[in-house]
């Protein structure tokens, strides 16, 4: 069964259209990277899987549950939307980590706030924080940052503070998580050290969307690759198909920038 | 007339200030984040007819959002208009207009200072809030906050970080200005010192600047060490 189906979506912000009817899905412990150039729709369908942005059509099914159906309602009701975007998770290109809370906090707060609602919460409220506690530490032991988990996103490099907001949206154990170009925004060498732990993530069977400019790591990391260009899926495929033999001719020509 | 007797007119006196001054605080600061709420709100209740027709006066009412028009209209009044006005329209309005008149007097000036201040802060508030970039609001989403939670949880400790300057200003400001409540007879420090310039004492008027100085004064390492205080993150 797929983790992730997209059913014709559409998306128009007033009479531009950016999405025109986009068609994929995805098996549990996939790694998908979209490519495709500016304004071709990634971000805006990365941004409509979130439910950032409402759909203006289409199909939306993520873990068997259809979280978006443009045929029964235009937009989810609030709860369900929250459920959404709880088996979602996004990693954003500005990071946009809380500037006030430590690493550690940025990770907890979340889960610690979303605990709250569980019926047991008052009984076992230490028990309950220690275990979030834990399972933060980890987190950001996972992606090579025990030693700075007290320090604030201010005291970190562009690619420590990723690599929290990366620990921060496991931390609520999304099925799939979704990258937003996760290092436009850093230099090489921190750019190295965010795809190592995209890389890890990817060998622990985690499901992820990767819109990425960077094609040797999309061909590397990736089981399928997706080209997209004017808010259509152009080229679907493995990354040998899509990124070394493209069928189509505005896919060779977007890939031919990369080798001059 | 022995310095004692002045002393303790003038900190009598300066008392009412300062009740003023805190009740002022204690009222305007919440009113004036719902009056910021207020401003920003996106009610529209004919925005549907922005779907349905491409009539322009059609799409004109669409564009009415009354809860953000009554609450600008409302700070426009309040800030377009002297504040030794407004204390004698709410002490005397209430009479005139539905013969309810106010008994206290020191009610009306603290209820036209809330009112004043709400409108001045909700400003600052607002400014506040809306610089807070859409990111961090996206990623709360993101997260399963609930609305209310994003904004306590992580967008008012940022807005209370920004506003601290500027907040800083108003509040002092309104030490001084708690003095206006002499306009209805309320005997505070100035009007006390009057009395004794009355009596051909001029001195006791003059040095109630030095209580406004050192009050002002204390605000002011107050504000620094708030600043201070919050200075361990950007943003």
């Amino acid at each position: 069964m797929a983790i992730l189906e997209v059913n014709n979506l559409y998306k128009s912000f007033g009479k531009t259209e950016v999405l025109k009817g986009v068609n994929f899905s995805m098996e549990q412990g996939e790694v998908l990277s979209i490519i495709g150039s500016s304004g071709s729709g990634k971000t805006t369908l990365l941004r409509c899987l979130n439910a950032l942005e409402v759909p203006t059509s289409g199909q939306i099914i993520v873990g068997g549950d259809v979280v978006y159906d443009s045929v029964v309602q235009k937009k989810p009701p609030k709860e369900d939307q929250r459920r959404w975007q709880l088996s979602c998770g996004l990693v954003f290109q500005s990071f946009n980590l809380f500037p006030q809370y430590s690493a550690l906090d940025n990770v907890m707060l979340a889960p610690s706030l979303l605990a709250k609602e569980r019926p047991d919460y008052k009984a076992n409220k230490k028990q309950i924080h220690e275990e979030l506690l834990e399972q933060a530490q980890a987190l950001l032991n996972r992606v090579g940052l025990s030693e700075k988990m007290n320090n604030y996103p201010c005291e970190l490099s562009g690619g420590q503070q990723q690599r929290v907001a990366i620990a921060r949206a496991l931390a609520l154990s999304p099925k799939v998580l979704f990258f937003d170009e996760p290092t436009s925004a850093l230099d090489p060498e921190l750019t190295f050290e965010v795809l190592k732990v995209i890389r890890e993530l990817a060998e622990t069977n985690m499901t992820m969307v990767i819109v990425t400019h960077e094609m040797n790591f999309a061909k590397e990391v990736s089981d399928r690759v997706i080209f997209m260009d004017e808010g259509l899926v152009l080229e679907d495929g493995s990354p040998e198909e899509v990124l070394v033999n493209p069928k189509n001719e505005r896919t060779r020509a977007f890939l031919g920038n990369f080798q001059k | 007339m022995s310095f004692q007797t002045v002393f303790q007119s003038l900190t009598e006196g300066f008392g009412l200030n300062c009740l003023i001054f805190a009740v002022t605080l204690i009222t305007a600061i919440p009113l004036g984040l719902l009056v910021s709420f207020g401003s920003m709100s996106k009610f529209r209740p004919f925005k549907f007819l922005e779907r349905i027709s491409t009539s322009k006066i059609l799409r004109a009412i669409s564009k009415f959002a009354p809860i953000r028009w009554i609450t600008r209209t409302f700070v426009w009044v309040i800030r377009g208009t002297p504040l030794m006005l407004q204390i004698f329209v709410v002490l005397y309005a209430p009479g005139l207009l539905f013969e309810m008149p106010l008994r206290s007097r020191e009610t009306a000036v603290l209820i036209a200072f809330a009112v004043n201040y709400a409108a001045y802060f909700s400003e600052i508030f607002r400014g506040g809030i809306e610089g807070i970039p859409r990111g961090q609001h996206e990623a709360c989403q993101v997260l399963g906050m609930t609305k209310a939670q994003a904004f306590f949880r992580v967008v008012l400790p940022q807005v209370v970080k920004r506003i601290i300057p500027p907040m800083g200003n108003e509040i002092i400001t309104l030490v001084k200005d708690t003095s206006l409540a002499r306009v209805v007879a309320v005997t505070e420090i100035i009007m006390c010192a009057e009395r004794f310039t009355k009596q051909g004492l001029i001195t006791p008027l003059f040095s109630t600047g030095i209580y406004f100085l050192v009050f002002n004064g204390v605000l002011t390492l107050f504000f620094g060490w708030l600043e201070k205080k919050l200075d361990y993150y950007k943003g």
